[in-house]
């Protein structure tokens, strides 16, 4: 759901999401393509969100009708991506080859809580908050990644993901609920827990998923 | 929080100091009934395949095998590396174990991952004298799993091995019977009588190498963990569990295309080396080759663990299952390859040859795989090639191009010389051979300690053969440059060149063979030797393994 995104639709989302890119390694701030958006791709940043959310988040189901512009306050069927000064925990999870520490994570329904996540691994790995019928989704996309040589085993090839693959879609990976790291960064997320759905967070890079890198989010 | 992880990693690591395990092996013979007829095979303690050895990484290993049989035997650690005096290949690293007599083998486990071990004397390993290893490693692996079953697959024949080699041996007899027409069949009834004529086309019929038959041997039953189809082996799980599969390939002669109809199968391991995972719908095991894949059923019914042969002459089957004695539809075996006339046309080096050529190179002339179904064409085949892996689902079938090294063992560089090899055969005679030569007429391959030599296997035969190199890991170049997986076994397709690179860290003699049995015992086999090094490492525990 991250990849072979419209680019003029995810920009509205990418910039109300308060995503913290780059903000605990300036270095790092490259694997999530987040430095590029500000500037340079001004374009579409008024259009509706919906029909992007839908593809973007796996087709989870939106209430209809949200513009970019609300995205913050829209409840999604996975939750919603948070403000920093909602932020009620930090919560730690470190990437290694392949797995994460902590693999269960519990918050409380409508919490709003930072991951500050680092990959301590040798090869790329991924933060990714959603269903397993969405990571399932993803996994795909994320193969095509692989076999267009976006990405590595050990590293991202960004010119490669910006490269337009016909009709403005691309294969960068710049959802809110995701963020993909090369070994050694560092990145945040902050997401708000406004659902009921059984989430999980996830590593969709080939293979990893299904040697166990994934993890519960218990919602109370 | 971070460095916290890794802190408790590291003391992990340490804290699992060198420990020292006894264990004791008998090998002697045992009536077994795999076909409905009492037999005797070459049991391990009693049992076929024999117990599953079970050691960690780092330990001091005390193996005492005793020999109850009336002719010698030996046992050979496959994969392992270890100081060559330990290695059990008679004649190469010591005299072998001579009957009513125990031998005790002492070398460190430096590795870990999924193995096996066998018999290197004369056709045993056929009769029965084969097992498991399983080395649990020091390091958290990078893959999760809550249950674990060992899957040794095999062949079992009710013909003694050395009736076996000897009817190969007249191969051309039968095979002549092979190309004979009904007009020819009442000519031998007129002869003959018809029921010699019928005799001969049954024992052809037993012993023939077909040209569907893949393996130049059929007449096999085949077996998980040596339960043949009916008798079901069946492994438990709970729905959502992660299952580890420890593959390993046994058989003497047989390639297994194994699958699991309603589970994708995700490889963390290939010959006991961890490599990066990747999900597959099927994958092909050549003999002496080990595949760990992890599957995660997540509903509550029985799967069908199938393994079919290569050549479809049959299949080896168990159950994955909630509870004991459930089942799931078994598949229909596929086809066998067919040659077409034009293959028949091929032959160079007379009929046997010729027709089994037809398998491998283009059978139907304009033929495409790669078009086909959307399914890759393996570059590890020819174009083209009956052999060709598809997915019986249309789904992803492993290549040895998925197979990249989780954590290189060795930086990538140059190789400093290049050997090769050509595969070749004389089918007429029942001999294979490499460069034309069969091991008894050959000189020793002489490599130097520090050298990394490329090896050029060139397969100028119709057959697939495994080759293995012992005491040194294999680099399979698969194009994936450093992230080049390391093997103990590599497969060379008929009608296919394949190169691989060995760094040479291990003095002494070594057994370099096609793992097929009846090849290795007619000639496909050389000693390697490798001189100079360091004293010490001659007989230390300081060579490097993998992870």
């Amino acid at each position: 759901m991250n990849n072979l995104s419209h680019r003029n639709s995810i920009r509205g989302a990418i910039l109300c999401a308060v995503l913290t890119l780059g903000l605990s390694a300036g270095a790092s701030a490259a694997s999530h393509h987040g430095g590029g958006h500000g500037g340079g791709h001004g374009g579409g940043h008024g259009q509706p969100a919906g029909s992007h959310m839908d593809s973007q988040m796996g087709g989870a189901h939106m209430s209809g009708g949200h513009t970019a512009g609300h995205m913050s306050g829209a409840p999604m069927a996975i939750g919603t991506p948070g403000t920093a000064s909602d932020v009620s925990r930090t919560i730690d999870i470190a990437l290694t080859d392949n797995r994460f520490t902590p693999e269960t994570i519990s918050v409380r329904k409508g919490e709003t809580v930072r991951f500050r996540l680092k990959n301590s691994g040798q090869f790329v790995h991924e933060f990714n908050i959603g269903t397993s019928a969405m990571h399932a989704r993803h996994q795909k996309e994320m193969m095509m990644m692989v076999e267009h040589g976006v990405l590595e085993p050990d590293r991202i090839n960004h010119a490669r993901m910006k490269m337009d693959m016909g009709g403005g879609r691309t294969m960068e990976h710049n959802d809110p609920n995701s963020v993909l790291l090369e070994p050694g960064k560092s990145a945040e997320v902050i997401w708000k827990f406004d659902t009921d759905a059984s989430l999980e967070f996830a590593c969709n890079v080939p293979g990893h998923y299904e040697s166990g890198m994934m993890g519960r989010i218990d919602i109370q | 929080m971070c460095a916290a992880a890794v802190a408790a990693l590291t003391s992990m690591v340490f804290a699992a100091g060198a420990s020292a395990g006894t264990y004791d092996l008998t090998i002697g013979e045992k009536t077994i009934n795999v076909t409905g007829k009492d037999r005797t095979a070459m049991a391990i303690n009693g049992t076929v395949p024999g117990p599953v050895l079970r050691f960690k990484e780092g330990e001091e290993l005390v193996i005492n095998v005793s020999n109850r049989l009336d002719v010698d035997t030996s046992i050979h650690w496959h994969g392992l590396i270890l100081p060559f005096q330990q290695d059990g290949v008679p004649g190469i690293s010591f005299d072998g174990i001579k009957p009513g007599t125990t031998h005790t083998y002492r070398f460190p486990a430096q590795q870990s991952g999924t193995y096996w071990y066998h018999s290197h004397s004369g056709l045993q390993e056929q009769a029965g004298v084969y097992g498991s290893i399983v080395i649990e490693p020091k390091a958290p692996e990078p893959f999760r799993y809550d249950r674990e079953y060992v899957v040794v697959l095999s062949d079992w024949q009710d013909t003694r091995p050395e009736q076996v080699l000897a009817n190969l041996k007249k191969m051309p007899d039968y095979y002549n019977y092979s190309q004979r027409t009904v007009a020819d069949f009442f000519s031998d009834i007129k002869k003959m009588g018809i029921g010699a004529a019928l005799e001969d086309r049954r024992m052809w019929g037993e012993m023939r190498m077909t040209p569907t038959d893949i393996a130049d041997v059929s007449g096999y039953t085949f077996l998980v963990n040596g339960k043949n189809a009916d008798q079901n082996w069946t492994g438990l799980f709970k729905a959502g569990e992660r299952i580890r599969l420890r593959f390993v390939n046994a058989a003497a002669m047989t390639f297994f295309d194994v699958r699991i109809p309603g589970l994708k199968m995700t490889v963390v391991q290939a010959d006991g080396n961890n490599v990066q995972p990747v999900s597959v719908d099927e994958f092909r095991i050549a003999v002496a080759e080990t595949y760990d894949v992890i599957v995660r059923p997540t509903l509550d019914r029985a799967y069908t663990l199938f393994a079919e042969s290569m050549g479809r002459t049959g299949y080896a089957r168990g159950t994955l299952a909630p509870r004991e004695g459930m089942t799931a539809a078994v598949p229909e075996p596929r086809k066998r390859p067919l040659l077409s006339m034009s293959d028949m046309g091929m032959a160079h080096e007379g009929m046997d040859h010729g027709s089994m050529a037809g398998m491998d190179h283009s059978t139907m002339p304009g033929m495409d795989h790669s078009k086909m179904g959307g399914a890759k064409a393996d570059p590890f085949y020819a174009p083209g090639s009956g052999l060709m892996p598809k997915a019986a689902n249309g789904g992803r079938f492993l290549s040895y191009a998925d197979l990249k090294a989780q954590k290189p063992l060795y930086p990538l560089r140059a190789p400093t010389r290049e050997i090769t090899l050509r595969l070749t055969g004389n089918m007429e005679r029942y001999f294979w051979s490499i460069n034309d030569r069969k091991y008894s007429e050959a000189a020793p391959i002489r490599l130097k300690y520090g050298e990394r030599v490329r090896f050029k296997f060139i397969n100028e035969t119709m057959m697939t053969h495994p080759m293995h190199l012992h005491g040194m890991w294999t680099i399979l170049d698969n194009g994936s440059k450093k992230w080049n997986p390391i093997k103990h076994v590599v497969n060379i397709a008929p009608g296919t060149t394949v190169y691989t690179e060995t760094e040479v860290d291990a003095p002494g003699k070594w057994a370099f063979h096609c793992h097929l049995i009846y090849h290795m015992a007619t000639g496909m086999f050389r000693e390697v030797i490798v001189e100079g090094g360091p004293e010490e490492k001659q007989s230390s525990n300081q060579v490097k393994v993998g992870g």
